[in-house]
Parts: structure tokens; sequence; C-alpha cells
């Protein structure tokens, strides 16, 4: 334990030196800083990707035919659709559960004809914010062979509201399935499928037209809490409904994006590392000059009896101090710097230098360049835990000075 | 005629600096007892401080016995002899040997703590400060105080817990004539009301004024060790 009287010589001592106590905070309070900002900018980059991915396109967990995936085959479809959702939403997790219908088709608006890919959607359950059609504007504007198309293909295919336009794809059983739709909207969507070769419509329009009665060849689940997939995904598979069907967990579908963030998180670590090296420098430098400068006052101590493990205990005091004050000031700052950004956000096309801001697409799936910078306590508590660490290690060398100390030698020192 | 604290016999201390080897003390013998106020004095390099440094176990003999309140130095290790100087003896050293973050009161309860002195150090620390007319100072820095007055905050943290031995390498070296005159009455007071025994090496013929005993060394060893009245002693009178 440290008692009252080391705290106020560690204390007092700090104020000694003020400049080299305050370029040692500086030191400190800039490193937690930097890797806070950091560690905000990826966390912020980290759950906009999350966001992107689990959002209207895969979900959190995802059910399909067995060998669908393998090459989206138009008959390899789930049976039994409106009694498996019925069922999926019993469990006290689930969200949502969105039926979709993926089929390639043929599409014209005269004679010339294009590729495009027909997806049927519920647009009831697809009508939320993070839905395939988001609002009753968009999601009152299907049924009826009514379509969206995306806007994308609208604007190379040059397709407009009321315009009528024929399908032409293949039902299950291998025969032509064709049909007349009208345009009722053009839909933007971060999915990129849908904005460049989509043309969205009603579930029922999709199983009548390829004939399909009550099958998808999908299930995307959002669930109110996504830390629990795991459960959800062992509960849902052992329903009687889904014996025969996969029922796969975000990261089993994307796992690329599983090592995305991962890595995202390993580079928040290196920061972290860089950062407090430095930090550990600026610490182990003033301690070092402030228990040599103390030596003669330690042999002092020493001669009187005192013992070097009090000694040591003022040093590692004092570095903990510095250490503390530094990273709470860092803190402060951290956090308020990403506390101002988190608002409007940050755009790194802008920070690039670029004009305006951009879109990427990746693995189907569009990524902004504006992200919102987020504080996590874990990042906090991690740089605070690190400082200190940091200082008590920085006290290593002082303290095998103070323990091989001499008292009389010392103090002619 | 008194209880014997300090036991020193036939004591030699070699130092070793490069090749050369010096002998600081070649073969002394003193007996410190209860109630000297004794004065070491002799020409420098006739080993004073090393003398000191070896009864105030801060340093150990080459040969020789030094017993301490019947304790064997040489059978002891670091920690018992450090253990030793911090419950058992006081010391004063020349100067500047305070701890300069700390007010004159808490130099001396930082002691106090050391020794294990409970909550009462507060007042124990303020009381010994007062006695020595520091009252009014306690609470100034060392760098608040003069030269004299660290040395007075010195001797309080020597004598707060009430030693049996209080050791003075050259107290008065830094100090003019008065402080240096002040500092002694203020021992001489100490060893008369708390029945202390003193130790202290010095130049200073004033210095040696006030001593009822005094050890003349030369070369290492003891040429002459007389008692004094204290009775008779001039300065008294002032007191
Ligand atoms: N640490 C040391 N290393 C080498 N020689 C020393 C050391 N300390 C003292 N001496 C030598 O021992 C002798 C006695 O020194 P000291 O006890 O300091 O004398 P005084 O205090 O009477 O001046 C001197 O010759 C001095 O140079
Ligand atoms: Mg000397």
């Amino acid at each position: 334990m440290v008692s009252r009287s080391t705290l106020r010589i560690a204390w007092r001592n700090l104020g000694r030196n003020r400049k080299r106590t305050i370029l040692a905070l500086s030191a400190i309070a800039v490193g937690q800083l930097a890797f806070l900002s950091v560690a905000a900018l990826m966390r912020g980059f980290g759950e906009q990707y999350l966001d992107s991915i689990t959002g209207p396109m895969v979900g959190h967990i995802q059910i399909h035919a067995p060998r669908w995936r393998d090459d989206r085959s138009i008959d390899v479809t789930l049976r039994h659709v409106s009694a498996t959702i019925a069922e999926v939403l019993q469990d006290p997790d689930v969200e949502r559960a969105s039926p979709r219908i993926y089929a390639p088709a043929l599409a014209a608006l005269e004679v010339e004809g294009f590729m495009s890919v027909v997806v049927g959607i519920d647009p009831a359950a697809e009508s939320h914010p993070r839905g395939l059609v988001p609002g009753e504007h968009l999601s009152g504007q299907l049924g009826e062979h009514r379509v969206l198309v995306g806007a994308a293909l609208a604007q190379k295919q040059t397709i407009e509201p009321g315009m009528e336009i024929a399908i032409v794809g293949q039902d299950v059983d291998g025969s032509i399935a064709n049909d007349l739709f009208t345009v009722s909207g053009v839909i933007p969507s971060a999915i990129d499928i849908v904005h460049s070769q989509g043309i969205v419509m009603s579930l029922e329009d999709a199983q009548e037209l390829f004939l399909m009665p009550d099958q998808a060849h999908e299930i995307v689940i959002h669930l109110s809490n996504p830390d629990r997939i795991g459960d959800v995904v062992a509960r849902l598979s052992s329903l009687p409904l889904l014996r025969d069907a996969e029922v796969l967990p975000w990261q089993e579908i994307l796992p690329q994006f599983v090592s995305i963030l991962k890595l995202m998180e390993g580079y928040i670590f290196v920061v972290l590392f860089i950062v407090f090296l430095a930090a550990a420098a600026g610490i182990a430098n003033t301690m070092l000059m402030s228990t040599f400068e103390r030596t003669h006052e330690f042999g002092m101590l020493l001669s009187l009896g005192c013992g070097p493990g009090r000694l040591s205990r003022i040093i590692a005091t004092e570095a903990l101090l510095l250490g503390l004050a530094g990273v709470s000031i860092g803190t402060a700052l951290g956090v308020g710097l990403v506390a101002l950004t988190s608002g409007s956000g940050i755009d790194y096309a802008a920070l690039g230098g670029s004009a305006s801001s951009y879109e990427a697409a990746f693995a189907g799936i569009t990524m902004s360049s504006h992200t919102f910078p987020k504080t996590y306590v874990s990042d906090v508590a991690v740089g605070v835990i690190a400082v200190l660490l940091t200082s008590l290690l920085s006290v290593t060398w002082p303290v095998l000075h103070i323990v091989r100390l001499e008292p009389m030698e010392a103090m002619r020192s | 005629m008194n209880n014997t604290l300090v036991d020193v016999k036939n004591v030699t201390k070699d130092y070793r600096a490069g090749k050369v080897i010096v002998h600081a003390l070649r073969g002394l013998d003193l007996a410190i007892h209860e109630g000297d106020f004794m004065s070491i004095v002799g020409p420098s390099g006739s080993g004073k401080t090393t003398l000191l440094n070896l009864v105030g176990a801060l340093d150990t003999a080459t040969s020789g016995e030094v017993s301490v309140f019947g304790n064997d130095l040489s059978t002891m290790g670091r920690r018992r002899r450090a253990d030793l100087r911090l419950k058992s003896l006081g010391f004063v050293f020349q100067a500047y040997n305070l701890i300069p973050v700390l007010t004159a009161r808490e130099n001396v309860e930082f002691v106090l703590e050391l020794q294990g002195v409970g909550s009462e150090r507060r007042d124990i620390a303020f009381s010994t400060l007062d006695d020595l007319g520091m009252g009014d100072l306690a609470d100034r820095q060392p760098n608040e105080l003069s030269g004299g007055q660290q040395q007075r905050v010195a001797v309080a943290r020597a004598v707060a817990s009430r030693p049996r031995l209080v050791l003075a390498d050259e107290p008065t070296a830094n100090l003019d004539s008065e402080n240096a005159e002040a500092l002694l009455q203020m021992m001489r007071h100490l060893r008369d009301e708390q029945a202390m025994t003193f130790v202290f090496s010095t130049h200073d013929p004033l210095v040696v004024s006030y001593a009822s005993r005094v050890v003349t060394l030369r070369d290492g060893r003891v040429v002459s060790d007389e008692l004094k009245d204290p009775t008779s002693d001039a300065h008294e009178a002032g007191n």
C-alpha cells in the first residue's frame, strides 16, 4: 500500500521540475489522444462496415436450402416459407425475418432485352429503415405487377416510372416464365446487385412468375441484439421446419469482412503499441533523470534507515501519478475531439484532398468514405491500463539504481 | 561511571582507492557512555567521519569490534543495521539533508512514520520543532528556511523519537558562529532534559567548548580523551 506521505512526496516532486513534468505529460496525453482518435475512426468505420453488411443485404443470420449458395440455382428453394417465418419470429431475439427470391431474367422495354436480376421481397417486412425498400413511399410501390428498378440500371437503360417492362426467365420447372410489369419507381440502393441490376417486385409476384408457391431462396433475419447471433443460430437450426435448411451467421456468409474487421482491430493495437512506446520513453526518461538527481536525497534517507522499498514506492508512485495525469488529459482531449466530430462525421475523401466523397462497392456492398468516429469505453480503458503499466515498467531502471545504492556513497554525490 | 552504549575495540578501517589502500582507522578504542556530550576533533582526514559511520552502523570495520547497545555490528546484515539506525539512532548530517518537497513538520513526521509511530506523530513532530524554536516555521519548506533553521529541523528529526544516541558529523560546518552556538545549546539542552547521548565531530573550537568530553583523533587513532566539567562551561551562563 502507498501511504499518504509517499503520495505527498511523489506528487510534490512532480512539481519540482515543471518543464520536464509538462513535457512528459504532453507526451502521454498526445499518445492517448492519438490512440483514441485512431481507435474512434476505426471503430466508426468498423461499425459502418458491419452496419452495411448486416443491414439491408445480409442481415445477421440467413437461411437457405443447402447448396443454394453454390450457384444460386433458381430451383433450390426453401419450402413452407410462411410457416417458417411465423415460427422464426417466435424466437425472442429475432426482430425481423424477410423472405427473398433471386432470379436472373431477361428484361425488355421494347424490342431489345438486357440482363437483370429479379428480387422478390415481402414489402411489409422490408419497409423498415434498414430493409431493401425503406419507407412506405418505396414499399408501397410494390405488388400488383408493379416493380422498382435499380437506379444504375434505370439510368443505363433509360427506364422511367410508368413504363411497361417485360420479364422473361426460367421457372423452377425449367419452362419459360414471362410476364409484363409496370415500373412504379427507381430505387437507389447500397446493395450493388439491386442498384445496378435489380428489378424488385413483391414476393407473391415473383412466386407466381417463377412458379414457386410458398417458396423463397433466402430468409434474412435481423436480431434485436447482434451479440446473440450464436445462440439464435443454434435455436433456429433445431426447429423441425428448418431441419433440412442451412442457418448461417453473417460471419460465415462473408468471412472476408470478418478478416477486415480483425485487421482494423489489429491496426488499432499497432497504433497503441507505437504510441505507448513513445510515452514509455517520455516517462522513463523523466523518472530516470529525477532519480539520479535525487541520489543524495535517497542516500540521506537510506542513512536514516529508510528501506529501499519505500524509496522505490515513491518513484513508482511518481510515475503512476504522471501516467494517470497524462492519460486523463489525453482521454479528455480524445473523447472531446471524437465528440466534436462524431455529429457530422469525417470524410476520408476530403481528408485525402478529394473534392467529393466517394462510395466504393466491395463484395456487393457499397461503402461510403464518410465515417462517424466513435469512442469505445473499452478502448479508453485499454489506453489507460496501457499507460499505467507503461509507467510502472518505466521505473524498472530507476528502481534497480535505488536498490544498489550504498547510503554513504549516495550521500557524497 | 555510566552505562556503556557503544564500545569500539581495536578497530581498523581500510579504504581501497584504486590500487592505493588508505588506512583511515588504525586500531582505535573508544567507549561512549550514556549521557556523554562528546566532541570528536582532529585534523581533516584523521578519521572522524569514518568513526561516526562505523558507530552509526552505516559501514563495517575492516577488523576489530564495534558494538552498539550490546549488538556486535559485524554480525548484523544490511537490513538489521538499517533497522538499528532507524529505531535507535539519530543522525544529523552536515547540510542539505532534508527532503526538499516536504515542510519542516512533514520532514520530522516522515521519519516518525518510518519508525512506526502512529497518528500521534503529527503532534510529536510539531512539539519537537516548537521546543527547538521552530514552531512558527513548521509549515515552511527547506528552501524557505535559512541554513541554521534547516539544521534545527534536522536536529528535530533526529531527536523526535527520543533515540538513545544521536550522531552528528560536523553539524555546524555550514553555519555562522551565532547559529552554531544556538544549535549546540539546543542539543546540550536535549541531552540534559531528555537524557540523550550526543556524539558530534567538529573543527570548531567554539563547538568544542560545549562538550563534556573531547576525543581527539590523529591518523586514525585516539590521541587524547578528556572529560570536562560541564558546569564550568562559560557558555552555560547564557543559556
Ligand atoms: N570512501 C572512501 N574511499 C577512500 N578513502 C576514504 C573514503 N572515506 C574516507 N577516506 C579516507 O580516509 C581517511 C579518513 O577520512 P575521514 O574519516 O573522512 O576523515 P575526517 O572526517 O576526519 O576528515 C582520509 O584519508 C580519507 O581520504
Ligand atoms: Mg569528515
